[in-house]
């Protein structure tokens, strides 16, 4: 059996299947096999040096058992029925079936899987514009390093309980680091579908702002008043936030932030999950497994809908919510682990972000996060360090740096009071997106 | 061996076609490598085998890399990647090399190796008298590279050590080891008992005091602090990276070398990844700063640097400058003589991690846990705390090295997203005058 609309090719299916029916000959009834196959150029610039890299990558991986016994194995090249497996020592394994979770709807390929990689002399020029563009925002500022990488990738797995599939990827990554005047530095780590989707102007003001804030800024008092959250924090912050709303457990560490109403956040607050989504980075029609993707609702105006929860999370909790295709698989080497996809706060379309910066009579504008941060989810509380700027009267008055963004994780969801278009997203664990929030109830200190 | 009937000569008559300038770097990197991988208990499959081959070919002409990679080592590919990073086209077609690599030869001994590790790491930890439930991972590392030039060759190369990453419900841990012997799993058990006792303690408040450092929390702070600082790349962000040399940047009992052939067995390196010798490099020289690390390219930018320490994470990535083992001299102070020099002060055992910001010169070394130092001895535990100061300055801090230098694993290093073991030798250290503070969890 076939999952529905993705064999219109194959890339290697039937030498999978001879791997695949080999296995199962050797008493081993639950095999799946995994191949991947993908070229990427990389380009990467210093002050002292520059390097054009052209990869072409190939691999597989097998996971195969017994009602008793399991084990993993991956290699580069293609997959042989004669491979030294090594011995099965672990748990039995779970594979999925066709009818795991069912299809939402026809896929098609985005056009762009077909745009040629970008070029070394395209490539190039981009990171060389960025930098003279930082260097006019910013006088002083400096690229100390900037790598492009854009890549593309063809998938294939095959299983023993019918599931088939293939699919097609494309991934280009930025990586800036930059330095500023008073020793500032600042870095940023971006990914979008193709490498021709970053625009250097915007990038270079992104870096300029946080190398100006870095240099200029200086640490604020003990602060409470009302916060306008730029994308990249409020990304972190669901980042820090995953284990309360990903897998079965996610459900019981809400239960304490719910209100009398029963809810865990405020109105404006709406968390989605959707492998599908379209002109997402990793927009795929299955996950790592040949599952498919979808949409699933997981926070509705404040109430809690369900976890994002995998097929295998899905069948051992029933009633806890709907399964979809999450388990991420980023390389050969890796096994399919769960995970979400594109996971983001819903925008508000009609709101621009200078209306959220112009309803703030006094407060704080925190453009970008300094560093991981640190999130206690048994006592609900969070601390991230972030730069940004004071505001007053609608207006950025002083820049703020070495500042820490802290509070209760439920008074962060219960606080949201404004939600912007901007909807952005960042590559932390899978695609984590927000837009702008305007947030109260929070407390920013030095 | 997988290379030894690489026919390396052939492949370095190819190379040359494309080496048109004097001054060209080029190279064929080959490497094979494989994970064996024994997850927690409770986590399925079981033992996970990774396997992979491959090779990178590179030309560097005045201050451009090309390189081109590929997952399999065979004619074909080797002649596409040829021409990938050939900046002229010849008029004829490059010559395939004939490539035959033997199959991986599965070792029979990897399941039964690891299999055993966290049976007797539990009883390991039940032998202090604690017990608490944790997922183990162990993993056994291979890695076999070959580098051919188009005038030397290099030998073949092989790397062979173990990792273990522990999870707990109040914190992770990890190590590497050149051997999962009695030792290593005493050390690695120990450890994790000093970090579950100290599982509750509160951080200190802000300190400056005296601080003794164990030799595996010196060997994070060697890595950091000397290594990453004096690499050439690094140096270059701050402007002309051979000033370096001959600046006083510690104290003058501080002597800190980068010798690879004297790593411990298993990982010990004759050449590096660029196929070049390496040499006992001394990095600081009685505190001054001496031959700072380098590979092939910056070599060429000034007679100043000396090849000999091109690492990289995998055939994907060009090489660059990086430290594999650190070795600090030992000097004359006892354990005694330094805790009773030390009153009122932190003992240092263990760095979970550390970070240099190369443009302020600041340095950070995150400690899960402290002892206070008391009468001469340890007494009660704090939590987790930082360590930080500026480089220049901290090192100038040391007053006494310890009597005994023991390998300690510096772990595992990921500068500019490539993940590499470094080790170290070091003794105990003690500083006078350094800032600790409590850990916030990230950087403000």
């Amino acid at each position: 059996m076939t999952t529905p609309g993705l064999t219109k090719i194959t890339l290697a299916a039937p030498l999978l299947d001879e791997v695949m029916v080999a296995l199962m000959r050797r008493g081993m009834p639950d095999v799946e096999v995994f191949a991947k196959r993908g070229r990427s150029r990389r380009l990467e610039i210093t002050p002292h040096t520059n390097s054009s890299v052209f990869s072409q990558e190939q691999g597989w991986a097998v996971r195969a058992g017994d009602p008793r016994r399991s084990f993993f194995a991956a290699g580069t090249g293609e997959p042989l029925p004669g491979w030294p497996w090594p011995e099965a020592t672990g748990r039995p394994l779970r594979l999925p079936e066709p009818s795991t979770v069912s299809e939402t709807a026809p896929w098609s390929d985005p056009s762009e899987l077909d745009a040629p990689l970008v070029g070394e002399r395209e490539g190039l020029k981009l990171l060389e514009s960025l930098g003279r563009e930082l260097a006019t925002e910013l006088p002083g500022a400096r690229l100390l390093r900037a790598a492009l990488e854009d890549g593309s990738s063809e998938s294939e797995v095959v299983n023993s309980r019918g599931v088939r599939a293939r699919t097609r990827a494309r991934l280009a990554t930025l990586h800036l680091e930059a330095a500023g005047p008073g020793r500032s530095s600042a870095s940023v780590y971006l990914s979008a579908r193709e490498a021709r989707r970053f625009h250097p102007t915007a990038l270079a003001r992104r870096l300029a702002d946080r190398l100006a804030v870095s240099a200029q800024g200086a640490p604020p008092d003990r602060e409470h008043g009302e916060l306008l959250l730029a994308p990249p924090i409020v990304a972190r912050l669901l980042c820090g936030l995953l284990p309360m709303l990903v897998g079965p457990r996610a459900g019981t560490l809400l239960a304490g932030l719910r209100d009398r109403r029963g809810r865990i956040g405020s109105e404006q607050l709406t968390l989605i999950d959707n492998g599908r989504l379209s002109g997402g980075a990793l927009e795929a029609p299955v996950d790592g497994e040949g599952v498919p993707t979808r949409e699933i609702v997981l926070v509705e105006e404040g109430v809690f809908q369900q976890p994002l929860l995998t097929w295998w999370q899905a069948e051992s909790h029933p009633g806890m919510g709907t399964a979809s295709g999450c388990t991420a698989r980023p390389g050969w080497r890796d096994l399919p682990a769960a995970g979400p996809t594109h996971l983001f706060l819903k925008p508000d379309p009609r709101i621009p972000v200078a209306s959220l910066l112009g309803s703030m009579s006094q407060g704080y504008y925190l453009i970008d996060a300094t560093g991981g941060g640190r999130f206690d989810l048994g006592a609900g509380t969070f601390a991230l360090p972030v730069c940004g700027f004071a505001v007053e009267a609608g207006r950025a008055s002083a820049p703020v740096a070495r500042a820490w963004l802290c509070g209760g994780i439920g008074d962060f969801l219960q606080g949201i009071a404004g939600v912007g278009r901007d909807l952005t997203f960042q590559p932390l664990a899978g695609m984590i997106g927000a837009p702008t929030l305007l947030v109260s109830g929070l407390e920013l200190r030095g | 061996m997988p290379f030894s009937e690489l026919d390396t000569a052939a492949v370095a008559r190819t190379l040359s076609q494309i080496a048109e300038k004097p001054d060209d770097v080029v190279d064929a990197f080959f490497e094979r490598r494989e994970e064996a991988e024994l997850p927690p208990e409770d986590e399925g499959p079981g033992l996970r085998v990774r396997r992979e081959e491959g090779f990178a070919i590179r030309l560097s002409r005045e201050g451009h890399t090309w390189l081109a990679s590929r997952d399999n080592v065979d004619a074909k590919p080797f002649a596409e990647a040829l021409r990938q990073v050939a900046r002229a086209l010849p008029s004829a077609t490059y010559p395939e090399p004939a490539f035959r690599m033997p199959p991986f030869e599965p070792d029979p001994r990897a399941a039964a190796e690891l299999v055993g590790i966290p049976e007797a790491l539990a009883r390991a930890v039940r032998s202090h008298h604690v017990g608490f439930p944790s997922r183990l991972t162990v993993r056994r590392h291979r890695r076999w590279v070959q580098v051919v030039g188009p005038r030397l060759v290099a030998g073949q190369e092989t790397e062979t050590f173990y990792s273990l990453q522990a999870e707990t419900t109040w914190g992770g841990h990890g190590a590497i080891h050149p051997r999962l012997d009695a030792n290593a799993l005493e050390g690695f058990a120990a450890s994790l008992v000093h970090l579950f006792r100290a599982r509750q303690a509160s951080s200190p408040e802000p300190f400056r005091g005296n601080a003794i450092l164990a030799p595996a929390a010196v060997a994070v702070l060697l890595h950091e602090a000397v290594a990453h600082a004096l690499e050439a790349d690094v140096l270059a962000q701050g402007g002309n990276p051979e000033a370096a040399v001959g600046v006083s940047m510690a104290a003058s009992s501080v002597d800190v070398l980068d010798d690879p052939a004297a790593a411990p067995t298993g990982v010990r390196r004759a050449t590096d990844d660029e196929g070049s010798a390496v040499f006992r490099r001394w990095l600081l020289r009685g505190g001054v700063v001496e031959q700072p690390l380098a590979d092939l390219l910056w070599a060429r930018t000034s007679p100043v640097f000396v090849p000999g320490a091109g690492r990289r994470a995998t055939r994907h990535l060009p090489p660059g400058p990086r430290s594999s083992h650190l070795e600090m001299l030992r000097g004359d102070a006892t354990d005694d003589d330094m805790l009773s020099d030390a009153d009122g002060g932190l003992y240092l055992q263990e760095a979970s991690r550390g970070a240099l910001y190369p443009l302020s010169g600041e340095f950070r070394l995150h400690l899960p846990f402290a002892r206070r130092i008391r009468r001469g001895a340890l007494s009660d535990t704090v939590g987790p705390c930082v360590l930080r100061g500026r480089v220049a300055d901290l090192l100038t801090r040391v007053t006494a090295v310890g009597r005994e230098a023991r390998p300690a694993g510096a772990g595992w290093c990921a500068k500019g997203g490539q993940k590499m073991p470094v080790w170290a030798t070091a003794p105990t250290l003690r500083l006078e005058g350094v800032e600790i503070v409590p850990d916030e969890g990230g950087q403000a």
